[in-house]
């Protein structure tokens, strides 16, 4: 968990911090693009000022040539009022655009020109009307024709005009660049925004991902905390049963061998007293005869037919605890089983007493395969079926069918007959050891069932009945789908 | 005894238990009748008849010795129905087996058991026991059923 979290940290800061990146990319490009824009501006503006100066000098020439022409046709002193008036607005505008050019750092070429030129006309300008101040009419007049007014006129002309065009293409080519600007600003605004969308969205991601996972851990979490609760108790209930189930068993095999010790001891007692009639008869004691020959005919023989008969129980009896203990100590081992093939086995094992018995049993053709122990499943299911075989009513063909049901994590296999059933009372006794149920005409020594009760629980599953007397009864047996070393129980372990 | 005889229903799985039983009761100068039973179901059968009804015991006079632990049924499975039976009910049930656990012997008086031996399984204490169990016998009034 520190682990996945400090990368979640890490993810989320990078994201974070990528957003914050690009936002200050935002930022960064605007300010640049508007400090930009401003020195733009500022250029437009002078080079406007440049051109409206241009302008100026230009009106103001002709305004100049306008009163030197007019004066020089009438010769009326009032016709060079604009001359007289635009002398100073020349030398004012040449004096703005030299101080412009100079701000502006271009080549002083054209300007050069300009003033060249300029000089040359006011100079004939000059010359001419001082000409005609004094009364030289066709002097100036000739002056005039010489066309070297004209000349520099022309020149002015020019120069100016590309001064104007000049000025007009860089007033184009920055109102260009203030769009290509402002377009570039939207587009880094745009890719800023959706950067950042982007990182948020990813951030965003990020968090709701590591929320779900969070929040399955948590289920995980309790989901393996109720599943621990729900094994202790299991387990603290197969303790409870199994404790029990030894008191019980102790109890049981205390009193079935205490049984057979009575009978033993009691028969010998008898037998001793019997000897003794027959010594004393032996003896010569007459009046013994009656006692000495009903304790040879009689009690003796009686006597060591129940010691010997007591005994051969008693036998059997330590036999079956020993099995049954034997069974309890001996190592499971799991294995993946073909229940198919193994209920086909059973049939093939039963098939002698079905026939006897005119009785059918059907198995199921798909099961799934489970992973137990192969010798305990087969004593199990061979047991009941037995059982089941054994039991069948007489009045009608006996019916034994085999089912399987998966559930998770656990199978179910039911045997059900159609026998002659157990009753209520005696539906928990069948599984106890040297314990049976019913009508008493079958050979049986009430181990079967006990056994494969203590089998089915060692495989961490367990049987049960369900039946009606006269009708029928089912065995069902629930064991784990696989078995894992951990859930079989020995004795010895529940001992502990 | 009674001017009617009383007969003896013992139930008791192992015929050597029986035949001891039997004999120490004749020690003891009891002659009645008594009528022994393996299980619990031919037991039954005889005291409330196939159908569980309990007219066969009707104006029988008996006294039941009943073990507990029989092959196809408990001890006590019996005495419940024996007790539950408006017949059998006022029959004196006593218990002889070999159980000794105290719960077990409160459980039969609660159920209506009107005697609870323990059998010894030293037979000197044995003999004596079932002896004086037929010494008991001898003087006790047991009632004819309804």
């Amino acid at each position: 968990m520190p682990v996945f979290s400090s990368v979640f940290a890490r993810r989320t800061v990078t994201l974070l911090f990528l957003g914050v990146l690009a936002l200050l990319l935002i930022v960064a490009t605007a300010a640049w693009l508007t400090a930009r824009t401003g020195s733009s501006t500022e250029e437009v503006i002078r080079e406007r000022n440049l051109r409206m100066v241009g302008g100026v000098i230009l009106t103001a020439l002709l305004d100049a040539e306008t009163g030197q022409r007019g004066f020089l046709l009438t010769g009326e002193s009032r016709y060079l009022e604009p001359f007289t008036a635009s002398l100073p607005s020349i030398r004012e505008g040449l004096a703005t655009l030299r101080g412009l050019y100079l701000q502006q750092d271009r080549p002083q070429e054209r300007l050069a020109q300009l003033v060249a030129a300029v000089d040359v006309k006011l100079a004939e300008l000059v010359e001419t009307v001082d000409l005609a101040k004094s009364g030289r009419q066709d002097e100036a007049l000739a002056l005039v024709k010489t066309d070297r007014g004209r000349a520099a006129m022309d020149r002015i002309r020019m120069t100016l005009g590309g001064l104007i065009a000049e000025t007009e293409g860089q007033v184009t080519e920055r109102l260009a660049e203030l769009n290509r600007a402002s377009d570039l600003l939207l587009w880094v605004a745009g890719l800023g925004a959706m950067l950042i969308v982007l990182f948020a969205g990813g951030a965003a991601w990020i968090v709701v991902q590591y929320t779900a996972q969070l929040v399955a851990a948590r289920h995980e979490l309790q989901a393996a905390n109720a599943s621990l609760e729900e094994r202790v108790a299991e387990r603290t209930t197969s303790l409870t049963r199994a404790n029990e189930e030894i008191q019980r068993f102790a109890y049981i095999v205390s009193h079935d061998l205490r049984s057979p010790l009575v009978n033993i001891m009691g028969f010998t007692s008898e037998l001793e007293v019997g000897a003794e009639s027959l010594r004393r008869y032996i003896g010569g004691d007459e009046q013994q005869a009656e006692r000495a020959k009903l304790a040879a005919l009689e009690d003796i023989p009686e006597a060591i037919r129940f010691i010997r008969a007591s005994t051969g129980r008693m036998d059997a009896l330590i036999n079956a605890i020993l099995k049954l203990s034997r069974e309890g100590r001996r190592e499971l081992n799991p294995e993946p089983i073909d229940l198919v093939k193994l209920f086909a086995a059973t049939e093939a094992s039963v098939k002698h007493q079905l026939d006897e018995a005119n009785a059918t049993l059907t198995v199921p053709d798909k099961a799934p395969i489970i992973v137990s122990d192969r010798l305990a499943l087969e004593q199990i299911v061979n047991n009941v079926v037995d059982n089941a075989v054994k039991y069948l009513a007489r009045d009608r063909p006996g019916r034994i069918a085999i089912t399987v049901k998966p559930s998770p994590g656990r199978i179910a296999i039911a045997i059900s007959d159609n026998g002659r059933g157990i009753a209520e009372q005696d539906r928990e006794r069948i599984f106890e050891l040297f314990r049976r149920a019913g009508t008493q005409d079958r050979p049986g020594e009430g181990i079967g069932l006990a056994h494969v009760r203590a089998l089915a629980r060692r495989l961490g599953g367990e049987i049960s009945v369900r039946s009606e007397l006269g009708r029928g009864s089912t065995f069902q047996i629930e064991l784990p789908a696989r078995l894992r070393a951990s859930d079989s129980r020995t004795p010895s372990e529940v001992m502990k | 005894m009674n001017a009617r005889p009383v007969s003896i229903v013992m139930i008791e799985d192992d015929e050597g238990h029986a035949r001891l039983i039997e004999r120490n009761i004749r020690r003891a100068g009891v002659n009645n009748e008594i009528t022994s039973f393996r299980n619990g179901t031919d037991g039954l059968t005889y005291l409330l008849g196939a159908d569980g009804s309990g007219e066969e015991s009707a104006q029988r006079s008996m006294l039941i010795l009943l073990d507990l632990n029989l092959p196809d049924m408990t001890g006590v499975d019996i005495l419940v129905k024996v007790k539950a039976n408006k017949h059998t009910k006022r029959s004196p049930v006593i218990i002889l087996t070999t159980t000794d656990d105290e719960r077990e012997i409160k459980r039969c008086y609660d159920l209506g058991a009107n005697v609870y031996i323990t059998k010894p399984v030293n037979y000197e204490s044995f003999a004596n026991a079932i002896q004086q169990l037929g010494l008991f016998l001898s003087v006790m009034q047991v009632p004819v059923t309804d």
